[in-house]
């Protein structure tokens, strides 16, 4: 096989557990957002428009849905002849099964992936976050300061900074300090969960790693961390532009809401950096002549005959006469009735919500709607 | 199951009724309902109903017609084996608009030799439909007519044939003796030697032979009966995908009976029209009773009823354009319109 670049490792094993019921049957990666998207197309289409097209996808959270979903990777131009998407689930050796313990371990069982393309860097990513970057500005950052590690960081609201790996840095930005979910914070430089690693560093630190009993193998805990101890060349990228971890369903939510913004950071429309999706080939919407559509985004396949007002809607739904959709975000192919008011929901695809149903929060809660509750509900009135 | 059907499409038609909207593109090209173009009926319909072998003969301005096709992969026809031909003319001839189909099939011999199919569609680009051909097959194979024709409702002929793979050849081996330059000739001619039947097909079609009719068929997608016909869930005609992101409505927007396809940004009025995609519609502009297609950017303050824009047309602020349902003004693709240039 040709020797690459670089090739980027896609962590997309995560469970989301903070989302609920909407990922019961699917990993975090493949939570629709915006209308159209799945999560992970943030990340592969930054791979793409970043000119790397060797990807490695690390599932193995609830696979089923996101193997089948990247497929041979066409949709994001990465079904390539030499390289391309090869998606990789965990698999047993001779001796026992090896589950994914932590990020780090992950990649280590990968190591044959990697030791094919013979690669100067890798680029390890998580599909958990929805940003635009262009990972080659980072690696021509990372060759010029001639580091052995990058890691990209931006800065987070303080309050919220606990929940991250948190790094101090010098004048030069390299990275003299790094901790992982510090209770106590030093500063709001957040790792973005973006490394670019030089390929014999990251192999001779994976392989101690695995020797090691007591380590939680995880490149934020364990690696980072053991090669600021043998003080190796660590350096911070400052990233500026919009990132957003969708942990919650709060901060799903407010990301679908951000992109009705009129001066939305997260610009869908920039033809130069176009976000790549498995279309689902739909007819154009349908506003019939009795709705009324401001301030929203909607997705081909949809029948609108209600209000809809500051909402984001997936494709195929359907709203009904006199129903009104207000903040929310309805996910593909659920079928709204008529006379229904729902304010402040995630509704997840596939839903039947029945004629007259009012869906609105008694404080500042975003509702989320599953088919679970909709059954539950509909036994509950027998 | 051994493929028993052969697609072949006839690209060539050319209609000068609608010669504003296909000086640069092939009529099978023509841009319809928000996000296709007319050949995704026909073709999807083929590949609906289990043809996986599919011929399409182009013949003049085929370079959009290649583009939208590209390797047949939309339509599942990038195959191995079978799929997606395309088979432009090599023929130059002083009057390009009297060349028959069968010599364009002649030149391309070959292809209908090896094909191993029994029977054969011959169908034309430009009729907008959503049908499965397999009872038309069945139906045909009972019957045992040497070449059926689909009629609408109405009873008038679609210009679409079903026949014996093999009686296509001799038609088309026999052009010159017969005279024939086409399948409509053949029907047409009231001394064929053939049995010629008529198989009706009950379901919406329209043919797209000029402007007005363009226009008003259009207009008839916004009938949600043909809309839900047209497009049945179970029966979906495909299309070469652009990824453009979902249409964002701005606040102030006022949309109301129309069909929005992907990509647009829309801070207007839109009433009783078909937008197409990547399409900018400015703030306080009016768009009524319009076609616009893909890319189209109309500025602020314009005032548009019954307009049909081509791609890529550039409305600039303030422009006021009207026409008629029967006589709708018509914008070429790429021109720039400026409110001083009024019509």
């Amino acid at each position: 096989m040709a020797k690459k670049k670089c090739v980027a490792m896609l962590l997309a094993g995560g469970k989301g557990s903070r989302l609920n019921s909407l990922t019961k049957d699917l990993a975090k990666p493949a939570v629709p957002f915006g209308g159209k998207y799945r999560i992970i197309d943030f990340t592969l289409s930054n791979c793409t428009n970043s000119g790397i097209d060797t990807v490695g996808v690390l599932t193995q959270y609830q696979p089923l849905l996101l193997n089948s979903y990247i497929g041979i990777g066409s949709a994001w131009d990465l079904d390539r002849k030499d390289g391309g998407v090869t998606v990789l689930p965990p698999y047993s050796e001779s001796s026992d099964v090896k589950w994914y313990t932590g990020t780090a371990s992950a990649i280590f069982q990968n190591l044959n992936y990697l030791r094919q393309y013979q690669p100067d860097y890798v680029l390890i990513l998580s599909g958990d976050h929805i940003y635009k970057m262009n990972y080659e500005d980072m690696l021509n950052y990372h060759i010029e300061k001639k580091a052995d590690v990058t890691i990209s960081l931006i800065e987070v609201p303080w309050d919220e900074a606990s929940r991250f790996g948190i790094m101090n840095t010098d004048q030069n930005m390299r990275i003299i300090d790094f901790e992982e979910k510090p209770s106590q914070p030093k500063n709001n430089l957040a790792s973005m969960g973006i490394y670019i690693f030089n390929w014999h560093i990251l192999q001779e630190y994976l392989e101690m790693d695995d020797r090691k009993s007591n380590s939680c193998h995880d490149f934020g805990k364990d690696i980072i961390p053991a090669m600021l101890k043998s003080n190796k060349k660590m350096f911070a990228y400052p990233f500026k532009g919009y990132w957003k971890d969708v942990g919650t369903i709060r901060s799903l939510w407010e990301a679908n809401m951000d992109l009705l913004k009129e001066d939305c950071e997260l610009d869908l429309f920039d033809y130069d950096w176009r976000i790549y999706s498995v279309n689902p080939n739909r007819p154009p919407q349908y506003i019939a002549p009795s709705a009324i559509v401001k301030d929203s985004l909607i997705n081909e396949g949809c029948t609108i005959e209600g209000d809809i007002d500051h909402s984001v809607l997936f494709h195929g739904v359907e709203v009904g006469a006199y129903s009104r959709i207000k903040e929310s975000v309805i996910m593909p192919d659920t079928v709204i009735g008529k006379n229904c008011f729902i304010e402040k929901a995630i509704v997840q695809y596939d839903c039947a919500i029945p004629d007259g149903t009012v869906i609105r929060p008694l404080d500042d809660e975003i509702i989320l709607v599953t088919r679970e509750m909709l059954s539950g509900l509909r036994s509950a009135a027998n | 199951m051994k493929r028993k059907l052969l697609g072949v499409i006839d690209a060539t038609t050319y209609h000068e009724d609608l010669e504003d909207l296909i000086i640069h593109r092939s009529l099978a090209a023509l841009p319809f309902a928000g996000r296709y173009r007319i050949i995704d009926f026909i073709l999807s319909n083929m590949v609906n109903s289990g043809i996986r072998s599919v011929a399409i003969f182009p013949k003049m301005q085929y370079r959009s017609l290649m583009d939208h096709l590209g390797s047949g992969k939309e339509w599942d026809l990038n195959r191995k084996r079978d799929g997606l031909f395309f088979f432009p003319s090599s023929i130059i001839d002083a009057d390009p608009h009297r060349v028959g189909s069968f010599e364009l099939f002649a030149a391309n011999m070959d292809y209908f030799y090896r094909s191993t199919q029994e029977y054969a569609i011959i169908a034309n680009c430009y009729t907008v439909f959503n049908m499965n051909f397999r009872s038309l097959m069945e139906w045909h194979e009972e019957s045992g007519c040497d070449i059926t024709e689909i009629h609408d409702r109405n009873g008038r002929p679609l210009e679409i044939y079903l026949t014996k793979t093999s009686l296509l050849i001799k038609l088309i081996e026999t052009r010159l003796q017969t005279g024939y330059t086409c399948m409509k000739d053949v029907v047409t001619d009231i001394h064929n030697e053939f049995s010629i039947c008529h198989y009706q097909y009950d379901g919406y079609a329209a043919m797209i032979d000029s402007i007005e009719n363009y226009y008003t068929t259009s207009l008839n997608l916004l009938q949600s009966e043909v809309w839900k016909e047209l497009f049945a869930k179970e029966r979906p005609i495909f299309t070469k995908v652009k990824d453009e992101p979902p249409t964002k409505y701005l606040n102030g927007s006022s949309v109301r009976g129309s069909m929005i396809a992907n990509g647009c940004i829309i801070h207007g009025t839109v009433e009783n029209s078909i937008v197409s995609r990547g399409v900018k519609i400015g703030k306080g502009t009016v768009i009524k009773n319009c076609i616009i297609m893909q890319k189209c950017q109309i500025e602020d303050n314009c005032y548009l009823d019954s307009v049909i824009l081509d791609k890529d047309v550039m409305i600039e602020a303030g422009t006021h354009l009207t026409g008629s349902a029967r006589s709708p003004y018509v914008v070429r693709k790429g021109i720039k319109q400026g409110a001083l240039m009024n019509s």
